[in-house]
């Protein structure tokens, strides 16, 4: 009798445990076990593997000297940190003057675009004017256009107007919310203005307050996490961008550190034509240049990505 | 005056918008609508710049006459590459629409697999993505492997569509780097989604894979509509986009042709796709 009992509680532990082992690794159901979240991270971290893969390689081979540039045992640590490479590239693409130029252009364009996009966005989500329609559509055209059709056009213009080869080009469009991208931004203000509710214009219409006063007083405070998207998508984009600069500073004295980038990398490739430098002397040269290139936007993005993040999910971006 | 009254106020909602829209309008007509016509009209005719002033001689359909039946350009260099981006397309948008699903899943340290998926977005820059391309970093590792190989120079070839297949897989990491926005669009359009759908389709006991195939997927469907869209749109600053080298000011007319061509063929993929996604909608909303 009493041996029975214990077989008896014996079995329900067993069963018992086992049910909460079975629970903790595969989940009451099917995506809240352990397993499915080790699943999880593998991909993950095998994603991120392979995604930044060529990063990681940059930023190794950036401080490799050539002894272990060509020691075929060295792959991932060096030997030593050598940093020869980053002074030369600092000397190759003038960093002090092109990182200047490139933070006053990307800087002024971004600034440009929260403030006209702005306007443009809050007309389409909240105002009436004639042909609404006809020009929302202009909107959804300047979007798909690609850059390519309209800048010879544009060339010829700024030959006319004597601003070719000036940094003022880069930046003008941006003045009316055009530019790198513009139209995306417009709709970014339009989708977040479209989200707010209609009960403020109707409290300041009844104080009879101007459509102006009340968006500058009112709504474009409020639209603080649209503003840090543009803002930063802006910034980015005009930083990363080589094809306007390409085209309408050719022959400039001083150009963005993008473009610089670009003449750096085919001074280089002649260089190894003429048989000047081998090949994987000039690759460590041409990594950190990238870096020195994308470091400072990459710092404001680790600084900023938190409320980014979370302002792109409150935009309502996608509605 | 009662009825002065009413019209001025309707007058003056209309003045205010048009206020808030002149500086967009008037940007619209010095950086879009003025160029995309002229660069119609260059299109016909042969422009010499002298001095002080351009000479136009009308040409008529000369230049489009010969991109199309008498060049290079064309068949060689543009066509390959929108074979690439037939490929890139979907590529990117099931990576960034799956990523985003998994990045939805509440984990412990998923916010710092958020930020690492957007990275690329910040530091894509032309520059350095020809600077990895060229050194072949893009590249997936495993591929370069003799067996895959192999395998692809023997049933790849050199077929038309052959090249562009390996010409993806090549650059297969710089092509997931373009899919930073898109995972952020698939987050953002996952929230949309109610939880009580889920909770719903939970007690009725449909699984996982059911619920992604039933709930998920056509919730998501306008967005990735618009990842499509997006996604081509963005392939016009690829950095082996042979219209950026292919369109200069050497000679102005031919590249107005060459412009408009290229920018038919995109518009040619936006109504294929705005086509696919209005039949494949119709159909399960019909089953729906």
């Amino acid at each position: 009798m009493i041996p029975r009992i214990i077989t008896m509680k014996n079995k329900f532990f067993i069963r018992h445990g086992l049910r909460s082992v079975r629970y903790s690794l595969l989940g009451r159901e099917l995506d809240r076990g352990l397993v499915f979240k080790l699943l999880l991270y593998t991909i993950f971290i095998s994603t991120s593997y392979i995604y930044l893969n060529p990063v990681l390689k940059m930023l190794v081979r950036m401080v490799m000297n050539d002894k272990d540039l060509i020691d075929p045992t060295v792959t991932w640590v060096p030997s030593s940190l050598y940093l020869g490479h980053i002074s030369a590239a600092w000397d190759v693409l003038r960093y002090p003057s092109s990182l200047t130029i490139s933070i006053i252009v990307a800087l002024t364009a971004s600034v440009f675009h929260c403030i006209a996009c702005g306007f443009a966005g809050y007309a389409f989500a909240r105002l009436d004017f004639p042909f609404k329609k006809v020009i929302f559509f202009l909107l959804l055209l300047s979007f798909i256009i690609p850059p390519q059709v309209i800048i010879l056009p544009t060339i010829l213009m700024y030959k006319k107007l004597g601003i070719m080869t000036h940094l003022i080009t880069l930046i003008l469009p941006s003045i009316f919310g055009f530019g790198v991208k513009g139209a995306l931004f417009v709709f970014i203000y339009r989708q977040f203005f479209m989200t707010q509710p209609k009960e403020l214009e109707e409290a300041a219409k009844i104080d009879g307050a101007t459509a102006i006063k009340f968006y500058l007083k009112v709504m474009f405070p409020l639209a603080k996490p649209a503003i840090l998207v543009v803002f930063l998508f802006s910034f980015v984009w005009t930083w990363n961008d080589t094809y306007f600069p390409r085209m309408f500073l050719t022959g400039a004295k001083d150009v963005p550190l993008s473009m610089e980038m670009l003449r750096m990398g085919s001074r280089i490739d002649a260089f190894i034509k003429d048989g000047g430098m081998a090949e994987y002397m000039a690759e460590p040269i041409r990594m950190a240049a990238s870096f020195l290139t994308v470091l400072p936007p990459l710092l404001i993005y680790l600084f900023a990505q938190r409320y980014f993040v979370e302002s792109v999910e409150r935009t309502g971006l996608v509605e | 005056m009662a009825k002065k009254r009413v019209l001025t106020t309707r007058t003056v909602r209309n003045l205010e918008g048009s206020l808030f829209m002149a500086p967009w309008l008037l940007g619209f007509i010095m950086f879009l609508g003025f160029p995309l016509v002229f660069s119609v009209y260059m299109s016909f005719n042969t422009l010499k710049i002298l001095p002080n002033k351009m000479k136009y001689n009308f040409v008529g359909l000369k230049y489009y006459h010969e991109i199309l039946f008498g060049s290079s350009a064309l068949y060689d260099e543009l066509i390959p590459y929108f074979q690439e981006v037939i490929f890139m397309v979907p590529v990117i948008v099931i990576f960034a629409l799956l990523i985003a699903i998994f990045l939805n899943q509440k984990l412990p340290g998923r916010l710092v697999f958020r930020a690492l998926f957007f990275l690329p977005v910040i530091f894509s820059t032309g520059a350095v993505l020809q600077g990895f391309m060229s050194q072949g970093e893009g590249g997936l590792g495993f591929i370069q492997g003799d067996a895959i190989n192999g395998f692809m120079d023997t049933y790849l070839a050199d077929s038309s569509w052959g090249k562009p297949v390996k010409a993806v897989l090549e650059n297969f990491v710089m092509v997931l780097w373009y899919s930073g926005v898109q995972i952020l669009i698939f987050l953002a359009g996952r929230q949309t989604i109610p939880v009580s759908a889920y909770e719903s389709a939970r007690i009725d006991g449909a699984s996982p894979w059911e619920v992604f195939w039933k709930i998920t997927l056509p919730a998501m469907s306008p967005f990735i509509l618009l990842n499509l869209i997006y996604t081509v749109v963005d392939m016009f600053t690829f950095p082996s986009n042979p219209v950026i080298n292919l369109i200069n000011s050497d000679n102005y007319g031919y590249s107005s042709a060459l412009a408009w061509i290229y920018f038919i063929i995109i518009l040619v993929f936006l109504g294929i796709i705005m086509l696919i996604y209005s039949r494949v909608n119709r159909g399960s909303s019909r089953r729906r």
